[in-house]
């Protein structure tokens, strides 16, 4: 073996051993921000794997690699969102009350107590059941924890519009889970 | 949702000393992520500590927000093919 090409196995062997540790949690954030298409999350992990292994002389090892993979990945996601942004919106933004109301899951549960019951699965299936249109925002601000114009920044859309359907969202989630709560007969 | 509101976004006025229960909750969001303006998270702030029917809402939306984090940021198990095949492409790029 000559010294270009010892010096490429090396490469590979690094990034490797730095990067494919994360591919669990590169796939769990593109299976939240896909709605849980497992097909097209194996694409964008191996989209975004390959850009990071292109751009591998450009990370500082011993920086946070899964931060970075994370970033890649979710520029990847969001450059096919906006490249697919032109199909009509899925849902019809309607006007849902503000604050607690009647038979929402505060009105139900105001301690927050199916917080602890219910188990995450129930969570990630209300989130990936949440249309394009809120799930993004919702994963991009609550997950990914990302302010409000980054995520305006990110999505091309207004700082009032991320507000509008994260709240929007969060509000769904919560309906969701108020389901799921009463179906595992945790609330009356 | 409605941004013109007061305290909505953007160009706000100052906060005023004191809020009522409803302009606190058309804020709980903006308050619960840290998007508010200091003297408008100091407004909520005050009303929420001291009214009894908003802090256990704003406690309640605070423990959704953690709740919805903590489990949403989870891995998932990828399938082993895919590693596999992330291999196989990185290694043909290396030899190309």
């Amino acid at each position: 073996m000559n010294e270009s090409s010892e010096n490429g196995e090396n490469r590979r062997r690094e990034f490797e051993s730095e990067a494919l540790p994360h591919l669990d949690a590169l796939f769990g954030l593109a299976l939240r921000l896909t709605g849980g298409d497992e097909a097209r999350s194996e694409d964008l992990v191996q989209d975004s794997v390959l850009k990071a292994w292109r751009s591998w002389d450009r990370f500082e090892v011993g920086t946070n690699c899964r931060a970075w993979l994370m970033t890649i990945l979710r520029n990847t996601f969001i450059n096919q969102y906006r490249r697919d942004r032109s199909r009509p919106a899925q849902v019809e933004f309607e006007e849902i009350a503000e604050g607690p109301g009647a038979g929402t899951l505060y009105d139900a549960d105001p301690e927050g107590r199916v917080f602890d019951r219910l188990v995450n699965e129930h969570v990630i299936r209300a989130i990936e059941e949440l249309p394009d249109e809120f799930r993004v925002p919702v994963v991009l601000a609550d997950i990914e924890g990302l302010g409000y114009q980054e995520v305006a920044d990110t999505l091309g859309i207004p700082v009032g519009t991320v507000k509008s359907r994260l709240f929007r969202g969060r509000r769904r989630l919560q309906e969701r889970l108020h389901m799921f709560a009463e179906e595992m007969g945790y609330l009356p | 949702m409605n941004d013109e509101t007061r305290g909505g976004s953007g160009t706000r006025e100052a906060a005023p000393e004191e809020l009522s229960c409803e302009e606190s909750l058309a804020l709980v969001y903006e308050y619960l992520d840290g998007e508010l303006p200091a003297d408008w998270s100091d407004a909520v702030r005050r009303h929420v500590e001291k009214c009894r029917l908003c802090y256990p809402y704003f406690d309640f939306e605070r423990m959704f927000l953690d709740y919805v984090h903590e489990a949403g940021e989870g891995a998932a198990l990828a399938n082993p093919g895919l590693e596999r095949r992330i291999r196989d492409l990185i290694a043909g790029e290396d030899g190309s």
